[in-house]
Protein backbone atom coordinates (compact mmCIF):
# COMPACT_ATOMS: atom_id res chain seq x y z
CA UNK A 1 0.00 0.00 0.00
CA UNK A 2 1.29 3.56 -0.94
CA UNK A 3 0.86 6.72 -2.11
CA UNK A 4 0.77 7.42 -5.49
CA UNK A 5 2.49 11.09 -7.27
CA UNK A 6 -1.47 12.89 -7.15
CA UNK A 7 -1.45 11.40 -2.93
CA UNK A 8 -4.02 9.01 -3.94
CA UNK A 9 -3.60 5.67 -1.82
CA UNK A 10 -2.77 2.87 -4.09
CA UNK A 11 -3.64 -0.55 -3.24
CA UNK A 12 -1.96 -3.39 -4.51
CA UNK A 13 -2.97 -6.83 -5.88
CA UNK A 14 -1.45 -8.85 -3.43
CA UNK A 15 -3.23 -6.25 -0.61
CA UNK A 16 -6.73 -6.46 -2.30
CA UNK A 17 -6.36 -10.17 -2.35
CA UNK A 18 -5.20 -10.61 1.62
CA UNK A 19 -8.48 -8.17 2.58
CA UNK A 20 -10.87 -10.20 0.51
CA UNK A 21 -9.53 -13.74 1.60
CA UNK A 22 -9.30 -12.61 5.05
CA UNK A 23 -13.10 -10.67 4.98
CA UNK A 24 -14.03 -14.22 3.87
CA UNK A 25 -12.11 -16.37 6.80
CA UNK A 26 -13.83 -13.89 9.59
CA UNK A 27 -17.30 -14.32 7.77
CA UNK A 28 -16.73 -17.90 7.83
CA UNK A 29 -15.63 -18.33 11.33
CA UNK A 30 -18.01 -15.87 12.80
CA UNK A 31 -21.06 -17.79 10.89
CA UNK A 32 -19.41 -21.06 11.98
CA UNK A 33 -19.25 -20.19 15.67
CA UNK A 34 -22.97 -18.56 15.60
CA UNK A 35 -24.15 -22.10 14.15
CA UNK A 36 -22.28 -23.52 16.85
CA UNK A 37 -23.50 -21.17 19.60
CA UNK A 38 -26.93 -21.80 18.37
CA UNK A 39 -26.71 -25.60 18.00
CA UNK A 40 -25.31 -25.38 21.94
CA UNK A 41 -28.12 -24.45 23.03
CA UNK A 42 -30.76 -26.17 21.18
CA UNK A 43 -28.90 -29.31 22.62
CA UNK A 44 -29.15 -27.95 25.86
CA UNK A 45 -32.65 -27.19 25.69
CA UNK A 46 -33.02 -30.83 24.22
CA UNK A 47 -30.96 -32.15 27.15
CA UNK A 48 -32.97 -30.42 29.90
CA UNK A 49 -36.42 -31.17 28.34
CA UNK A 50 -35.23 -35.31 28.59
CA UNK A 51 -34.17 -34.51 32.02
CA UNK A 52 -37.31 -33.09 32.74
CA UNK A 53 -39.38 -35.98 31.48
CA UNK A 54 -36.82 -39.11 32.80
CA UNK A 55 -37.17 -36.81 36.24
CA UNK A 56 -40.96 -37.39 36.69
CA UNK A 57 -40.71 -40.76 36.22
CA UNK A 58 -40.77 -41.28 40.15
CA UNK A 59 -43.56 -39.54 40.26
CA UNK A 60 -45.45 -42.03 38.16
CA UNK A 61 -46.80 -45.21 39.36
CA UNK A 62 -46.08 -43.87 43.27
CA UNK A 63 -48.19 -44.98 46.06
CA UNK A 64 -47.16 -41.60 48.01
CA UNK A 65 -49.80 -39.31 46.30
CA UNK A 66 -50.44 -35.89 47.90
CA UNK A 67 -46.60 -35.15 47.84
CA UNK A 68 -45.50 -31.72 46.15
CA UNK A 69 -41.68 -31.94 44.92
CA UNK A 70 -39.84 -29.00 43.55
CA UNK A 71 -37.56 -28.95 40.68
CA UNK A 72 -35.44 -25.71 40.58
CA UNK A 73 -33.54 -25.15 36.98
CA UNK A 74 -30.14 -23.56 37.07
CA UNK A 75 -31.57 -20.74 35.12
CA UNK A 76 -34.63 -19.41 34.36
CA UNK A 77 -36.29 -21.94 31.98
CA UNK A 78 -39.71 -22.07 30.05
CA UNK A 79 -41.31 -25.29 29.86
CA UNK A 80 -43.80 -26.10 26.76
CA UNK A 81 -45.61 -29.20 27.09
CA UNK A 82 -47.95 -30.39 23.87
CA UNK A 83 -50.32 -32.97 23.72
CA UNK A 84 -50.53 -35.11 20.06
CA UNK A 85 -53.02 -37.94 19.98
CA UNK A 86 -52.38 -38.90 16.66
CA UNK A 87 -51.02 -42.65 17.45
CA UNK A 88 -52.65 -45.08 19.88
CA UNK A 89 -50.96 -43.84 23.38
CA UNK A 90 -50.80 -40.43 21.65
CA UNK A 91 -47.60 -38.35 23.28
CA UNK A 92 -46.83 -36.07 25.83
CA UNK A 93 -43.64 -33.67 24.02
CA UNK A 94 -41.73 -31.66 26.02
CA UNK A 95 -38.95 -29.09 24.56
CA UNK A 96 -37.99 -26.05 27.22
CA UNK A 97 -36.12 -22.47 26.30
CA UNK A 98 -33.52 -20.71 28.57
CA UNK A 99 -33.20 -17.21 29.57
CA UNK A 100 -29.99 -16.17 28.74
CA UNK A 101 -28.78 -12.45 28.87
CA UNK A 102 -31.96 -11.22 29.83
CA UNK A 103 -33.70 -12.71 27.01
CA UNK A 104 -35.10 -16.36 25.99
CA UNK A 105 -33.39 -18.59 23.98
CA UNK A 106 -34.79 -20.33 20.39
CA UNK A 107 -37.27 -23.68 21.76
CA UNK A 108 -35.37 -26.80 21.99
CA UNK A 109 -36.03 -29.69 20.17
CA UNK A 110 -39.46 -31.51 20.85
CA UNK A 111 -38.89 -34.81 23.34
CA UNK A 112 -41.73 -37.09 23.37
CA UNK A 113 -42.66 -39.73 25.88
CA UNK A 114 -45.48 -41.96 25.36
CA UNK A 115 -45.84 -42.98 29.25
CA UNK A 116 -46.70 -39.43 30.39
CA UNK A 117 -49.67 -36.77 30.94
CA UNK A 118 -48.38 -33.33 32.21
CA UNK A 119 -51.10 -30.68 32.88
CA UNK A 120 -49.90 -27.30 33.38
CA UNK A 121 -50.07 -24.01 31.71
CA UNK A 122 -48.27 -23.88 28.47
CA UNK A 123 -45.71 -22.20 28.50
CA UNK A 124 -45.09 -22.28 32.10
CA UNK A 125 -41.68 -20.32 33.29
CA UNK A 126 -39.63 -19.66 36.59
CA UNK A 127 -37.06 -21.09 38.02
CA UNK A 128 -38.68 -23.37 40.81
CA UNK A 129 -41.40 -25.31 39.56
CA UNK A 130 -43.64 -27.79 41.62
CA UNK A 131 -44.73 -31.25 40.54
CA UNK A 132 -47.33 -33.54 42.23
CA UNK A 133 -49.16 -36.75 40.97
CA UNK A 134 -52.78 -38.23 41.60
CA UNK A 135 -53.98 -41.48 39.98
CA UNK A 136 -56.41 -41.77 37.36
CA UNK A 137 -58.58 -44.84 37.46
CA UNK A 138 -61.78 -45.91 35.18
CA UNK A 139 -61.97 -48.10 37.59
CA UNK A 140 -58.57 -49.18 38.13
CA UNK A 141 -55.39 -47.42 37.73
CA UNK A 142 -54.45 -46.21 34.40
CA UNK A 143 -51.75 -43.44 34.79
CA UNK A 144 -50.56 -41.33 37.02
CA UNK A 145 -51.33 -37.47 35.90
CA UNK A 146 -48.21 -35.16 36.89
CA UNK A 147 -49.41 -31.70 37.32
CA UNK A 148 -46.86 -28.96 37.04
CA UNK A 149 -46.88 -25.43 38.04
CA UNK A 150 -44.34 -22.47 38.05
CA UNK A 151 -43.89 -20.92 42.19
CA UNK A 152 -44.21 -17.84 40.17
CA UNK A 153 -47.79 -18.89 39.44
CA UNK A 154 -50.09 -18.38 42.65
CA UNK A 155 -53.25 -19.80 42.86
CA UNK A 156 -55.99 -18.97 44.92
CA UNK A 157 -58.15 -21.49 45.95
CA UNK A 158 -61.67 -19.84 46.84
CA UNK A 159 -64.14 -21.49 49.24
CA UNK A 160 -62.84 -24.95 48.43
CA UNK A 161 -64.95 -27.94 49.65
CA UNK A 162 -63.39 -30.11 52.38
CA UNK A 163 -61.83 -32.51 50.38
CA UNK A 164 -60.00 -30.11 48.18
CA UNK A 165 -58.75 -28.25 50.98
CA UNK A 166 -57.65 -31.44 53.01
CA UNK A 167 -55.28 -32.41 49.98
CA UNK A 168 -53.80 -28.88 49.51
CA UNK A 169 -53.17 -28.58 52.58
CA UNK A 170 -51.53 -32.18 52.51
CA UNK A 171 -49.27 -31.10 49.17
CA UNK A 172 -48.65 -27.71 50.92
CA UNK A 173 -47.22 -29.38 54.02
CA UNK A 174 -46.29 -27.94 57.80
CA UNK A 175 -43.24 -25.65 56.83
CA UNK A 176 -44.64 -22.40 54.75
CA UNK A 177 -41.98 -22.36 51.97
CA UNK A 178 -41.45 -18.53 50.43
CA UNK A 179 -42.08 -19.74 47.06
CA UNK A 180 -44.95 -21.02 48.03
CA UNK A 181 -47.91 -21.08 44.82
CA UNK A 182 -50.96 -22.58 46.41
CA UNK A 183 -53.39 -20.37 48.84
CA UNK A 184 -56.76 -21.29 50.72
CA UNK A 185 -59.01 -18.75 51.34
CA UNK A 186 -62.78 -17.60 51.83
CA UNK A 187 -62.62 -14.19 50.43
CA UNK A 188 -60.69 -13.04 47.19
CA UNK A 189 -59.57 -9.78 49.01
CA UNK A 190 -57.25 -12.26 51.39
CA UNK A 191 -55.59 -13.43 47.75
CA UNK A 192 -52.01 -12.48 47.18
CA UNK A 193 -51.83 -9.97 44.24
CA UNK A 194 -51.40 -11.50 40.49
CA UNK A 195 -52.91 -14.47 42.13
CA UNK A 196 -54.93 -17.05 39.66
CA UNK A 197 -58.22 -17.03 41.64
CA UNK A 198 -59.90 -20.88 41.33
CA UNK A 199 -63.28 -20.55 42.48
CA UNK A 200 -65.48 -22.90 44.27
CA UNK A 201 -68.35 -20.49 44.59
CA UNK A 202 -70.47 -18.40 42.33
CA UNK A 203 -70.46 -14.79 43.03
CA UNK A 204 -66.52 -14.02 42.41
CA UNK A 205 -65.74 -11.21 40.55
CA UNK A 206 -63.22 -11.49 37.93
CA UNK A 207 -62.63 -15.38 38.52
CA UNK A 208 -60.41 -17.03 35.66
CA UNK A 209 -61.34 -20.81 36.68
CA UNK A 210 -64.77 -21.64 37.81
CA UNK A 211 -65.49 -24.92 39.59
CA UNK A 212 -68.38 -26.42 39.83
CA UNK A 213 -68.38 -29.66 41.76
CA UNK A 214 -72.30 -30.11 42.03
CA UNK A 215 -72.35 -30.64 38.51
CA UNK A 216 -68.84 -32.07 37.75
CA UNK A 217 -67.27 -29.07 35.57
CA UNK A 218 -64.88 -26.72 35.34
CA UNK A 219 -64.84 -23.67 33.57
CA UNK A 220 -61.58 -21.28 32.33
CA UNK A 221 -61.34 -19.06 29.89
CA UNK A 222 -64.46 -19.16 29.01
CA UNK A 223 -64.22 -23.00 27.64
CA UNK A 224 -66.54 -25.78 29.75
CA UNK A 225 -64.68 -29.10 31.04
CA UNK A 226 -66.14 -31.62 32.29
CA UNK A 227 -64.72 -33.79 34.95
CA UNK A 228 -65.11 -37.15 36.98
CA UNK A 229 -62.94 -36.91 40.47
CA UNK A 230 -60.63 -34.66 41.98
CA UNK A 231 -57.38 -36.17 39.65
CA UNK A 232 -59.36 -34.72 36.46
CA UNK A 233 -60.16 -31.94 38.55
CA UNK A 234 -57.36 -30.37 39.07
CA UNK A 235 -55.91 -31.49 35.64
CA UNK A 236 -58.71 -29.19 34.44
CA UNK A 237 -57.62 -26.63 36.74
CA UNK A 238 -53.69 -26.35 35.63
CA UNK A 239 -54.16 -26.86 31.76
CA UNK A 240 -56.14 -25.43 29.04
CA UNK A 241 -59.52 -26.60 27.18
CA UNK A 242 -57.17 -28.30 24.40
CA UNK A 243 -54.69 -29.70 26.14
CA UNK A 244 -57.57 -31.60 28.77
CA UNK A 245 -59.24 -32.98 25.87
CA UNK A 246 -56.26 -34.45 24.19
CA UNK A 247 -54.83 -35.35 27.49
CA UNK A 248 -58.17 -37.51 28.17
CA UNK A 249 -58.42 -39.12 25.14
CA UNK A 250 -54.72 -40.40 25.36
CA UNK A 251 -55.77 -41.56 28.86
CA UNK A 252 -58.83 -43.18 27.11
CA UNK A 253 -56.99 -45.05 24.50
CA UNK A 254 -54.50 -46.73 27.20
CA UNK A 255 -57.59 -47.34 28.95
CA UNK A 256 -58.89 -49.48 26.20
CA UNK A 257 -55.41 -51.30 25.79
CA UNK A 258 -55.72 -52.06 29.53
CA UNK A 259 -58.84 -53.20 29.68
CA UNK A 260 -58.10 -55.86 26.25
CA UNK A 261 -55.45 -56.97 28.69
CA UNK A 262 -58.08 -57.85 31.40
CA UNK A 263 -59.72 -59.86 28.80
CA UNK A 264 -57.25 -61.27 27.67
CA UNK A 265 -56.16 -62.22 31.27
CA UNK A 266 -59.62 -63.09 32.12
CA UNK A 267 -59.23 -65.96 29.30
CA UNK A 268 -55.47 -67.21 30.25
CA UNK A 269 -56.33 -67.56 33.78
CA UNK A 270 -59.72 -69.30 33.45
CA UNK A 271 -57.69 -71.72 30.89
CA UNK A 272 -55.14 -72.36 33.62
CA UNK A 273 -57.26 -72.70 36.63
CA UNK A 274 -60.82 -72.90 35.26
CA UNK A 275 -61.65 -69.71 37.20
CA UNK A 276 -64.16 -67.29 35.74
CA UNK A 277 -63.94 -63.96 36.79
CA UNK A 278 -67.70 -63.74 34.82
CA UNK A 279 -66.57 -59.72 33.55
CA UNK A 280 -65.28 -60.95 30.04
CA UNK A 281 -68.34 -59.37 28.06
CA UNK A 282 -68.38 -56.44 30.26
CA UNK A 283 -64.86 -55.99 29.42
CA UNK A 284 -64.97 -56.03 25.88
CA UNK A 285 -67.90 -53.40 26.14
CA UNK A 286 -66.27 -51.22 27.93
CA UNK A 287 -62.72 -51.19 25.83
CA UNK A 288 -65.63 -50.39 23.00
CA UNK A 289 -66.78 -47.09 24.86
CA UNK A 290 -63.49 -45.92 25.95
CA UNK A 291 -62.76 -46.69 21.95
CA UNK A 292 -65.64 -44.26 20.98
CA UNK A 293 -64.69 -41.68 23.79
CA UNK A 294 -65.05 -38.34 22.17
CA UNK A 295 -64.58 -35.60 24.86
CA UNK A 296 -64.93 -35.05 28.40
CA UNK A 297 -68.69 -34.91 28.02
CA UNK A 298 -68.87 -38.93 27.71
CA UNK A 299 -66.96 -38.67 31.46
CA UNK A 300 -69.97 -39.53 33.41
CA UNK A 301 -70.78 -42.40 31.47
CA UNK A 302 -67.76 -43.93 31.48
CA UNK A 303 -67.40 -43.42 35.34
CA UNK A 304 -71.34 -44.85 35.78
CA UNK A 305 -70.16 -47.73 33.98
CA UNK A 306 -67.17 -48.66 35.09
CA UNK A 307 -68.19 -48.28 38.98
CA UNK A 308 -70.17 -51.13 38.23
CA UNK A 309 -67.62 -53.20 36.77
CA UNK A 310 -65.17 -52.38 39.79
CA UNK A 311 -68.37 -53.85 42.10
CA UNK A 312 -68.30 -56.83 39.76
CA UNK A 313 -64.68 -57.68 39.88
CA UNK A 314 -64.95 -57.11 44.13
CA UNK A 315 -67.20 -59.91 44.04
CA UNK A 316 -65.09 -62.23 41.85
CA UNK A 317 -63.54 -65.02 43.36
CA UNK A 318 -60.80 -64.21 40.86
CA UNK A 319 -60.80 -60.40 40.72
CA UNK A 320 -58.72 -59.11 37.93
CA UNK A 321 -57.59 -56.25 39.07
CA UNK B 1 17.36 -3.99 -21.83
CA UNK B 2 18.43 -3.19 -18.08
CA UNK B 3 14.62 -1.83 -17.50
CA UNK B 4 12.96 -4.89 -18.77
CA UNK B 5 15.33 -7.61 -16.62
CA UNK B 6 14.31 -5.47 -13.99
CA UNK B 7 10.64 -5.05 -14.83
CA UNK B 8 10.37 -9.05 -15.15
CA UNK B 9 12.35 -9.59 -11.59
CA UNK B 10 9.82 -6.89 -10.01
CA UNK B 11 7.04 -9.29 -11.39
CA UNK B 12 8.41 -12.62 -10.79
CA UNK B 13 9.24 -11.26 -7.02
CA UNK B 14 5.11 -9.87 -6.94
CA UNK B 15 4.05 -13.17 -8.30
CA UNK B 16 6.12 -15.10 -5.52
CA UNK B 17 4.78 -12.49 -2.74
CA UNK B 18 1.30 -13.39 -3.91
CA UNK B 19 1.98 -17.31 -4.19
CA UNK B 20 3.25 -16.46 -0.59
CA UNK B 21 0.10 -15.16 0.69
CA UNK B 22 -1.56 -17.77 -1.23
CA UNK B 23 -0.16 -20.62 0.66
CA UNK B 24 -0.39 -18.78 3.90
CA UNK B 25 -3.85 -17.86 3.53
CA UNK B 26 -5.18 -21.72 3.05
CA UNK B 27 -2.61 -22.78 5.74
CA UNK B 28 -4.52 -20.34 8.07
CA UNK B 29 -7.67 -21.42 6.71
CA UNK B 30 -6.74 -25.18 6.54
CA UNK B 31 -5.83 -24.82 10.52
CA UNK B 32 -8.87 -22.92 11.64
CA UNK B 33 -10.67 -25.80 9.74
CA UNK B 34 -9.11 -28.53 11.62
CA UNK B 35 -9.36 -26.89 14.81
CA UNK B 36 -13.00 -26.12 14.57
CA UNK B 37 -13.52 -29.59 13.56
CA UNK B 38 -11.52 -30.89 16.16
CA UNK B 39 -14.06 -28.57 18.94
CA UNK B 40 -17.19 -30.60 17.15
CA UNK B 41 -16.13 -33.91 17.77
CA UNK B 42 -15.51 -33.56 21.35
CA UNK B 43 -18.67 -31.19 21.57
CA UNK B 44 -20.44 -34.50 19.79
CA UNK B 45 -19.07 -37.52 22.04
CA UNK B 46 -19.96 -35.10 24.90
CA UNK B 47 -23.43 -34.88 23.87
CA UNK B 48 -23.55 -38.53 23.13
CA UNK B 49 -22.17 -39.33 26.31
CA UNK B 50 -25.02 -37.38 27.92
CA UNK B 51 -27.53 -39.10 26.01
CA UNK B 52 -26.34 -42.24 27.09
CA UNK B 53 -26.10 -40.89 30.94
CA UNK B 54 -29.85 -39.50 30.46
CA UNK B 55 -30.99 -43.13 28.37
CA UNK B 56 -29.00 -45.04 31.78
CA UNK B 57 -30.92 -42.38 34.57
CA UNK B 58 -34.43 -43.32 32.82
CA UNK B 59 -33.60 -46.98 32.85
CA UNK B 60 -33.08 -46.74 36.61
CA UNK B 61 -35.56 -44.49 37.52
CA UNK B 62 -38.29 -46.59 35.87
CA UNK B 63 -37.04 -49.78 37.16
CA UNK B 64 -37.83 -49.08 40.12
CA UNK B 65 -41.20 -47.83 39.34
CA UNK B 66 -42.03 -50.12 36.43
CA UNK B 67 -43.64 -52.84 38.69
CA UNK B 68 -46.33 -50.53 39.92
CA UNK B 69 -47.28 -49.27 36.51
CA UNK B 70 -50.80 -50.55 35.78
CA UNK B 71 -49.61 -52.75 33.03
CA UNK B 72 -47.88 -54.54 35.83
CA UNK B 73 -49.05 -54.18 38.91
CA UNK B 74 -51.01 -56.98 41.20
CA UNK B 75 -53.53 -54.19 42.31
CA UNK B 76 -55.84 -56.08 44.60
CA UNK B 77 -56.16 -59.29 42.80
CA UNK B 78 -53.91 -60.71 45.55
CA UNK B 79 -56.12 -59.15 48.65
CA UNK B 80 -54.46 -56.13 49.75
CA UNK B 81 -52.53 -53.50 46.97
CA UNK B 82 -48.61 -54.50 47.61
CA UNK B 83 -45.75 -52.19 45.89
CA UNK B 84 -43.52 -54.01 43.76
CA UNK B 85 -45.27 -56.88 42.60
CA UNK B 86 -46.30 -58.20 39.19
CA UNK B 87 -49.18 -59.66 38.37
CA UNK B 88 -47.78 -62.68 35.90
CA UNK B 89 -51.06 -63.59 34.52
CA UNK B 90 -51.81 -60.14 33.72
CA UNK B 91 -47.73 -60.18 32.19
CA UNK B 92 -48.68 -63.17 29.69
CA UNK B 93 -51.55 -60.88 28.63
CA UNK B 94 -49.28 -58.36 28.41
CA UNK B 95 -46.81 -60.27 26.33
CA UNK B 96 -49.36 -61.15 23.60
CA UNK B 97 -50.26 -57.48 22.76
CA UNK B 98 -46.47 -55.84 23.57
CA UNK B 99 -46.39 -54.77 19.95
CA UNK B 100 -48.09 -51.84 20.70
CA UNK B 101 -45.85 -51.32 23.57
CA UNK B 102 -42.42 -50.98 21.59
CA UNK B 103 -41.61 -47.41 22.35
CA UNK B 104 -44.30 -46.73 25.27
CA UNK B 105 -41.41 -46.88 28.24
CA UNK B 106 -38.86 -45.61 26.29
CA UNK B 107 -36.66 -49.07 26.90
CA UNK B 108 -35.04 -51.17 24.44
CA UNK B 109 -35.85 -54.66 26.36
CA UNK B 110 -37.53 -55.47 29.57
CA UNK B 111 -37.55 -59.11 30.98
CA UNK B 112 -38.36 -60.68 34.07
CA UNK B 113 -36.03 -63.82 36.01
CA UNK B 114 -38.26 -66.18 38.38
CA UNK B 115 -34.95 -66.42 40.57
CA UNK B 116 -36.92 -67.72 44.21
CA UNK B 117 -37.73 -71.21 44.06
CA UNK B 118 -34.64 -71.58 42.24
CA UNK B 119 -34.36 -73.93 38.95
CA UNK B 120 -33.46 -77.64 39.97
CA UNK B 121 -30.19 -77.67 38.48
CA UNK B 122 -28.73 -74.73 38.36
CA UNK B 123 -26.97 -76.07 34.81
CA UNK B 124 -30.19 -76.19 32.86
CA UNK B 125 -31.10 -73.72 30.64
CA UNK B 126 -33.30 -70.88 31.21
CA UNK B 127 -36.79 -71.43 29.47
CA UNK B 128 -38.69 -68.51 28.46
CA UNK B 129 -42.57 -68.78 29.02
CA UNK B 130 -44.70 -69.35 26.62
CA UNK B 131 -48.39 -69.80 26.63
CA UNK B 132 -48.21 -73.31 26.44
CA UNK B 133 -45.84 -73.78 29.13
CA UNK B 134 -46.44 -71.22 31.39
CA UNK B 135 -45.78 -70.89 34.22
CA UNK B 136 -43.53 -74.37 34.10
CA UNK B 137 -40.66 -71.59 32.55
CA UNK B 138 -38.37 -69.17 34.27
CA UNK B 139 -37.80 -65.89 31.91
CA UNK B 140 -40.52 -63.99 30.77
CA UNK B 141 -39.19 -62.31 27.38
CA UNK B 142 -41.65 -58.85 27.17
CA UNK B 143 -39.12 -57.06 25.18
CA UNK B 144 -35.82 -57.60 23.73
CA UNK B 145 -33.69 -55.72 21.69
CA UNK B 146 -30.33 -56.70 19.91
CA UNK B 147 -29.26 -53.16 20.53
CA UNK B 148 -29.53 -53.33 24.48
CA UNK B 149 -26.50 -52.07 25.65
CA UNK B 150 -26.80 -52.35 29.30
CA UNK B 151 -29.32 -53.30 31.90
CA UNK B 152 -30.57 -52.55 34.86
CA UNK B 153 -32.32 -54.32 37.58
CA UNK B 154 -34.52 -54.60 40.46
CA UNK B 155 -36.33 -57.50 43.03
CA UNK B 156 -40.01 -57.98 42.60
CA UNK B 157 -42.68 -60.22 43.75
CA UNK B 158 -44.10 -62.38 41.23
CA UNK B 159 -47.41 -63.41 42.23
CA UNK B 160 -50.14 -65.85 39.74
CA UNK B 161 -53.43 -67.39 40.66
CA UNK B 162 -53.07 -70.90 40.93
CA UNK B 163 -55.77 -74.00 41.67
CA UNK B 164 -54.71 -76.35 44.59
CA UNK B 165 -57.22 -78.86 45.51
CA UNK B 166 -60.48 -77.51 44.35
CA UNK B 167 -59.24 -74.08 45.57
CA UNK B 168 -58.09 -70.57 44.22
CA UNK B 169 -54.92 -70.06 46.02
CA UNK B 170 -52.82 -66.64 44.91
CA UNK B 171 -48.61 -68.18 44.55
CA UNK B 172 -46.15 -65.53 44.96
CA UNK B 173 -41.93 -65.86 44.17
CA UNK B 174 -39.56 -63.74 44.32
CA UNK B 175 -38.26 -61.77 40.55
CA UNK B 176 -35.65 -60.08 38.86
CA UNK B 177 -37.36 -57.45 36.45
CA UNK B 178 -34.22 -56.11 33.95
CA UNK B 179 -34.71 -53.08 31.65
CA UNK B 180 -31.97 -52.59 28.83
CA UNK B 181 -31.22 -49.52 27.16
CA UNK B 182 -29.21 -48.67 24.27
CA UNK B 183 -25.96 -46.49 23.64
CA UNK B 184 -26.49 -43.47 21.76
CA UNK B 185 -24.26 -44.16 18.95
Amino acid sequence: MKKNKNGALEFSFAWIFAIIAGLFIIFLAIYGVTKFIGLENAAGNAESAKDIGVLMNPLESSFEALKRTMMTTPVETRIYTTCSNNSLFGEQTIRTSQKVYNKWSDEGVDVAFQNKYIFSKDPVDGKNFYLFSESFEVPFKVADLIYLTSASDKYCFLNSPNDVEQEIKALKGSIISPNENFFLFTNSVDCPDGSIKVCFKRGVRNCPIEVYTQSNFVVKDGKTMYYQGNALMYAAIFSNKEDYECQLDRLMGRAEELYKIYVEKSKFVFMKTGCDSGMGADLILLSNVMKNFQNSNDLSQIYSMSSDINTQNGNSECRLW
Amino acid sequence: MVNKINNYIIRKKAQMKIQQMSFMIIAVFLFLAMVGMMVITVKMADLKNSATALEEQNAMLLVTKLANSPEFSCGDTFGTARTDCIDEDKLMALKANIDKYSNFWGVTSIQIIRIYPPKANPLIRDVECTSTNYPKCNIIKLMSSSSTSFDKSNYVALCRKERYQDQFVNRCEIARLVVGYKKVQ
